[in-house]
């Protein structure tokens, strides 16, 4: 089983070179112009702007493993850079006390979810849908309409410890995927979000403290939107209540395109950043080819069903021999 | 299911306190106008401007309620179920921006035939019986905009625009700003990006564009996202100029630091204030003899931003 996941997020990894070796060579520049897009500045800015999707669906990935589904993260994205916003920009706060004020309500909303579905009893994606009315709702109530303003009170090409601060979202996604993936895979922990997920009932039966490990699923996805709502904030400037919208199904889908089975036991977090490269290499390079900013919504679904079609011959391939 | 049930009720109990079912009665006074303000969906910052200014007016003229209302975000049935709703509670006057004239146009006649005039702000439904249109022309705009960018490139270089596509006022200063563009052959337009209405998604195309065009003549955005932080420009070089929708803040502040070099604006509160006087006269009868009413556009650049930015502080305060 260990070895099928790391094929699998090897054929993932395949599959993201494979993208960046066509967009190289159809971008290829005419004769004394720079590659538009096999370049260092671009590939951050690839990771900047996947690591908003990344971060979250790392806590995605490990919900989905865990059995359930969480629609929530684009509204506690959007919910955390208000709060950071507000408290950074109107309360006068740190900026480092009002992220961290935006985590705390990233795992309280984890916690609602988990409570629901829990005791409540309710199907993930009933709850988690509820509670993303409730927080893009709290959102909306708190700005009413308006907008925080954190680049008119951060210094202008900020930068943290020498680093642009456009560094940030690529290096957290990158420190916590490895985190993670370490956890689901080295620690107990870990074992039991896939037992929880591949067979409630067994996992039960075998000890595994299956309430508190699903609790644990959804305060982890709360928390890891959150984190990504306070880089946007800070690397967008902008705390706003419509931030982040749609985002879950997109962070949904990279978790899935990273390997992880909708009907639980099954991926990785690593695999659910890689997913979230390949669409942000997608979002990156379909503008660089004219005209084709208009096709992006049918290419990316395209994408989706290709490699999740790719990965269920694989797996039943894999389940044969 | 009976702790489902008490979870709901309480739910329940606590919205409708929350709504202000519990509390106390308003008490009686004379009657007030009650006019209903739709924007186009609440998340879009300058429609918060046009309540300040119906509220405002409303304040002002004393016997005038203004009850603003919308969909969370740009959504056409929503918006329609809330025109609806008004038609319903029978409002005395709608003020409404329209998100899409065809899909609205019925639902506003149904609301004249009911007897509630109805004035269209920022964008019109113009084949309805809605008596009044206040706003700007937006082929007008667009070709304000085209010309500021030949101006501004010497009628020679590169334009990238910056879109959202399906919106109907966006793509008529889309077809401005192309139409003014013809007359400089010299100008090419190299890519039309949609960004989907996302501010990050905008963030991510510019500077994905810059990285594409380096040596770019112009930025032309059709509305306000490049402007609504100081972030998303940071990619473009000081050759690369800017011309961008919408005059709120901080977007004047980029002209002053000269990242962006021409925005064009609405007249934002006057959205609000003007609809509140435009529909008290036609309930007393009165009606303008154009129902085309064009607001004008605030056409700011560094040699009149900082007047800008005081006329600004002065209508926001309102003194």
């Amino acid at each position: 089983m260990k070895a099928l996941w790391r094929a699998r997020e090897l054929s993932t990894v395949a599959i993201l070179v494979v993208e960046v070796l066509f967009f190289t060579w159809y971008l290829w520049p005419e004769a004394g112009r720079s590659h538009p897009f096999f370049n260092f500045g671009n590939f951050l800015l690839i990771f900047k702007y996947s690591s908003i999707y990344g971060i979250a669906a790392i806590g995605a990935a490990i919900v989905i493993i865990s059995g359930g589904i969480d629609l929530a993260p684009g509204a506690i994205i959007a919910l955390t850079t208000v709060v950071t916003g507000y408290l950074f920009v109107e309360a006068g706060w740190p900026l480092w006390a009002g992220a961290g004020v935006g985590l705390v309500v990233g795992a309280l909303a984890g916690l609602l979810a988990s409570f629901l579905i829990v005791r409540v009893k309710l199907p993930p994606f009933i709850a988690t849908l509820g509670v993303m009315g409730i927080w893009r709702g709290t959102a909306f109530i708190i700005t009413e309409a308006r907008f925080y303003d954190l680049s008119s009170k951060l210094p202008p090409n900020w930068s943290i410890a020498g680093l642009s601060v456009d560094w940030l979202g690529p290096i957290v996604m990158i420190v916590l995927a490895a985190v993670f993936q370490r956890l689901m895979t080295g620690y107990q922990w870990g074992r039991s979000i896939c037992a929880v997920g591949g067979n409630e009932t067994a996992a039960l039966f075998s000890g595994v403290p299956v309430n508190w490990i699903k609790t644990s699923a959804y305060v982890l996805s709360g928390v890891l939107a959150a984190v990504s709502g306070v880089v946007l904030a800070v690397v967008q400037g902008q705390g706003k209540a419509d931030l982040a919208s749609g985002y879950e199904l997109d962070i949904i889908a990279s978790a899935v395109v990273g390997g992880a089975s909708l009907v639980g036991g099954r991926g990785s977090v690593a695999g659910a950043v890689l997913g979230a490269l390949i669409f942000g290499v997608l979002r990156n390079a379909l503008p660089q080819i004219p005209g084709a900013t208009f096709y992006d919504r049918l290419i990316v679904g395209v994408v989706v069903i290709g490699i999740v079609v790719m990965d269920q011959v694989l797996t039943r391939r894999s389940a044969a021999n | 299911m009976k702790r489902v049930w008490m979870v709901l009720t309480v739910v329940a109990l606590g919205a409708a306190w929350a709504c202000g079912g519990g509390g106390e009665k308003a008490p009686e006074g004379p009657k007030k106008l009650r006019l209903a303000l739709i924007p186009k969906g609440l998340d879009i910052p300058v429609f918060d401007y046009a309540r300040v200014g119906a509220q405002r007016e409303a304040a002002a003229q004393g016997d005038v309620e203004v009850i603003y209302r919308g969909p969370d975000k740009a959504d056409e049935l929503g918006q329609k179920q809330i025109l609806e709703s008004f038609i319903q509670q029978k409002v005395d006057g709608i003020a409404i921006s329209v998100l899409n004239a065809e899909f609205m146009t019925s639902t506003i006649d149904k609301a004249v035939e009911a007897g509630i005039p109805v004035v269209t702000w920022d964008s019109d439904a113009p084949n309805s019986k809605r008596f009044a249109f206040y706003g700007v022309d937006d082929f007008k705009s667009g070709q304000e905009m085209g010309k500021a960018a030949a101006e501004l490139l010497n009628g020679k270089g590169t334009v990238a625009f910056l879109t959202s596509l399906g919106a109907y006022n966006l793509q008529r200063r889309l077809d401005g700003v192309k139409d003014a563009l013809k007359a400089y052959p010299d100008i090419k337009i190299v890519e039309t990006y949609d960004l989907k209405e996302d501010p990050v998604r905008c963030s991510e195309l510019i500077a994905t564009g810059t990285n594409r065009y380096p040596n770019l003549g112009a930025w032309i955005s059709v509305g306000g996202w490049p402007v609504f932080t100081r972030n998303a420009l940071a990619p473009v070089p000081p050759t690369t100029k800017v011309i961008s929708f919408d005059t709120n803040p901080p977007a004047p502040d980029l002209v002053k630091a000269g990242k962006a070099h021409v925005l064009i604006g609405q007249k934002y509160f006057g959205w609000g204030s003007e609809t509140v006087k435009l529909l008290k006269d036609a309930i007393a009868g009165k009606r303008p003899a154009n129902p085309i009413i064009d607001s004008g556009i605030d056409k700011v650049t560094a040699a009149n931003v900082d007047e800008y930015i005081a006329l600004w502080q002065k209508m926001e305060s309102g003194k």
